[in-house]
């Protein structure tokens, strides 16, 4: 907070930059490699506007990869920077984007749809965005505007929303007695195989806006982090922003679940780690969430794709396989 | 407004004509699949996927496994089958996959491919032909179909012949016996699953001159012990299915209840579940196995 406009501004700069370099290597991989093989130069050449040649490449390079790493950077990001807005305004350093219950709403209204035999997209993901909405009205319900701020009640409120909708997930579950349950599962556990240039326009379109506003209020999350008294005195009005901010994360963080399933972990260990790495100034945190949160994603999603030497495994199961060891690791060298 | 000239007209009308006859001249047709839909497909498909081991199955009986140039997990049978390229299991295609083998036409099973991403394949150009075999009869149908577009009609209709011809006999040995036996098929072992009504097993029970007791509208209805124990069934026959799990494990659960008739008279057999759920020609072996465990006395004892 003590530091000056000039000097945030260069240092958002300087660290931007590198992780913007870092997100493009990290999609320009995504591209490159793929169950069928590595094709490091054939990307180059592709973008080079070359590769006529090979129309099946292109296809599997430009309509199935890139549409990938794409999704999988929206993901990421949009996760990582859900999981930082919900550590501050809950100032709680175990929430992650799921914390309130929007992944137990979405996976109801996800299951339901699946159940009802509707379509992937956009009937499944229209179900669940409606299921996680729905949850995220019963919770400002329950816990309302005054208690938004008296943030274990809020806290509360979203770890019961979540325990209810998981039993109601599991009874769901135990009543599903066919091949849908492979939708179900494959959905819960997060499932980018069918990204496509259609869905990502339509992410990205929900999700940019978002992390403008959130950009935007960067600077307000600072001051919350003082405590609410403070930030009053400061001219800043503390429920306002707390409910601004739980809204338009909540919404982002629906439409990425609602369009993947429920993909784990990047929403609690990437904020971690840069707030280990660059303290604790929001305006240099969420540019480092969104960018280093999308490359993070993106590598993660190549090793669940190519590690398993048929079929593919949940890429949350590698956020959290690599991202646990790593904040330890951060962690533990921090403390010396 | 513009006013088109009469050889403005003429060249629309070959523009549309054209449009129409397009297919013809390059060696493509149209098809309706299992599902109603319409499609384009080449005249003679050289590079053809299997989306599910049972079309594995029904390509390699009809010779036409020159034309495989991808199968998926499991596709176990005939043995041939592991060598080709796998394309993922088929509840979870491998798209990339798919696409660098460039086939020329995809053949996929309803009840198992998810649709999303047969959408998938289809954006991206590649046609998919979906079968929907529910029964012995659409087996068949099935086979043929899946003939006439791999040029093999005369293949199909002589292995479809040869099919009906190996049921009738089973149905017309049944019906020489007018004992039922009541069958408990179980494909689950924890929690314990049968087969209900809409089911291939319910069909080859009945056709086996058995009755299935957990028929029904749930198509793989869960039970307990109790309600089994006393459901009293005659014959009990379990499937390999639960990988991992021994037949011998499950069977002795099941001798520790005299009270079952099944356990009594020492009727618990053990089914390959690949002849009994996949719809492929081999159903009829399975119809042929499950007709020797349920009448032994017109068929001689089961192996």
């Amino acid at each position: 907070m003590s530091l000056g406009r000039p000097v945030i501004v260069r240092r958002m700069l300087l660290l931007s930059i590198p992780l913007l370099v870092v997100l493009l290597a990290a999609v320009y991989l995504g591209m490159s490699i793929g169950s069928t093989g590595v094709d490091l130069r054939a990307v180059a050449r592709s973008l080079a506007g070359g590769l006529s040649d090979d129309p099946t490449l292109g296809t599997i390079i430009w309509q199935i990869r890139f549409p990938r790493a794409l999704l999988a950077a929206l993901i990421g990001a949009t996760l990582s920077l859900g999981g930082l807005v919900f550590q501050a305004i809950l100032r709680n350093p175990l929430a992650e984007p799921y914390i309130l219950g929007i992944s137990g709403g979405a996976a109801i209204g996800a299951i339901s749809g699946i159940l009802l035999g509707l379509s992937r997209f956009p009937g499944v993901s229209l179900t669940s965005f409606a299921g996680s909405m729905a949850t995220l009205l019963v919770l400002m319900l329950i816990a309302g505007t005054r208690s938004m701020v008296q943030n274990n009640r809020l806290l509360l409120s979203g770890v019961m929303v979540n325990a209810f909708c998981g039993a109601v997930i599991m009874f769901l579950i135990s009543i599903t007695q066919d091949s849908r349950l492979h939708n179900i599962i494959f959905w819960m556990m997060g499932d980018l195989s069918l990204a496509d240039m259609h869905q990502v326009t339509i992410l990205g379109i929900t999700v940019l806006p978002c992390f403008l506003f959130i950009f935007y209020l960067a600077h307000a999350m600072n001051v919350l982090l003082l405590g609410q008294e403070m930030a009053q005195s400061m001219g800043f009005d503390v429920r306002i922003i707390v409910s601004l901010l739980l809204v338009v994360t909540s919404l982002m963080v629906s439409a990425t679940v609602s369009h993947c399933g429920l993909v784990g972990f990047v929403g609690l260990v990437i904020p971690h780690l840069f707030r280990l790495l660059l303290g604790a100034d929001h305006r240099l945190l969420v540019p480092a969430c969104l960018l280093g949160g999308g490359a993070y994603m993106v590598l993660c999603d190549i090793l669940a794709r190519t590690l398993p030497s048929h079929g593919e495994m949940p890429a949350g199961v590698v956020t959290a396989l690599i991202g646990a060891p790593l904040f330890i690791y951060l962690l533990k060298r921090t403390e010396r | 407004m513009r006013k088109y000239s009469p050889a403005g007209h003429i060249f629309l009308l070959s523009l549309c004509l054209s449009w129409l006859l397009w297919p013809a001249l390059l060696g493509a047709r149209q098809v309706v699949d299992q599902l109603g839909r319409r499609m384009q497909i080449a005249d003679h498909p050289e590079r053809v996927i299997a989306l599910a081991p049972s079309i594995t199955e029904i390509i390699f009986s009809l010779h036409q496994e020159h034309r495989l140039v991808g199968v998926t997990l499991f596709s176990d049978y005939p043995p041939a089958a592991r060598k080709l390229p796998k394309v993922g299991s088929y509840v979870q295609l491998d798209i990339e996959k798919i696409v660098s083998l460039k086939p020329d036409l995809c053949i996929g099973i309803r009840d198992g491919n998810p649709i999303a991403l047969v959408r998938r394949l289809e954006s991206l150009g590649i046609p998919v032909y979906a079968v929907n075999p529910t029964d012995l009869e659409r087996v068949m149908e099935t086979v043929d179909e899946i003939g006439s577009l791999l040029d093999s009609q005369e293949q199909a209709q002589r292995l479809t012949a040869a099919m009906h011809a190996r049921v009738q006999a089973v149905k017309a040995r049944i019906a020489a016996s007018r004992s039922r036996p009541r069958v408990f098929f179980q494909i689950g072992i924890s929690p314990i699953v049968s087969a209900g009504t809409h089911t291939f097993i319910n069909e080859l029970i009945q056709l086996s001159g058995g009755v299935n007791i957990a028929a029904g509208p749930v198509n793989y209805p869960r039970y307990t012990e109790e309600e089994v124990i006393r459901l009293k069934p005659d014959i009990i026959i379990i499937t390999s299915m639960a990988r991992g799990v021994r037949f011998e494990s499950v069977k002795a659960r099941w001798l520790r209840w005299k009270s079952i008739p099944a356990v009594r008279n020492g009727r618990i057999h053990l089914v390959d579940s690949n002849l009994v759920d996949r719809p492929s020609p081999r159903l009829v072996d399975g119809l042929e196995a499950m007709a020797r465990i349920i009448h032994p006395e017109l068929f001689g004892n089961p192996p």
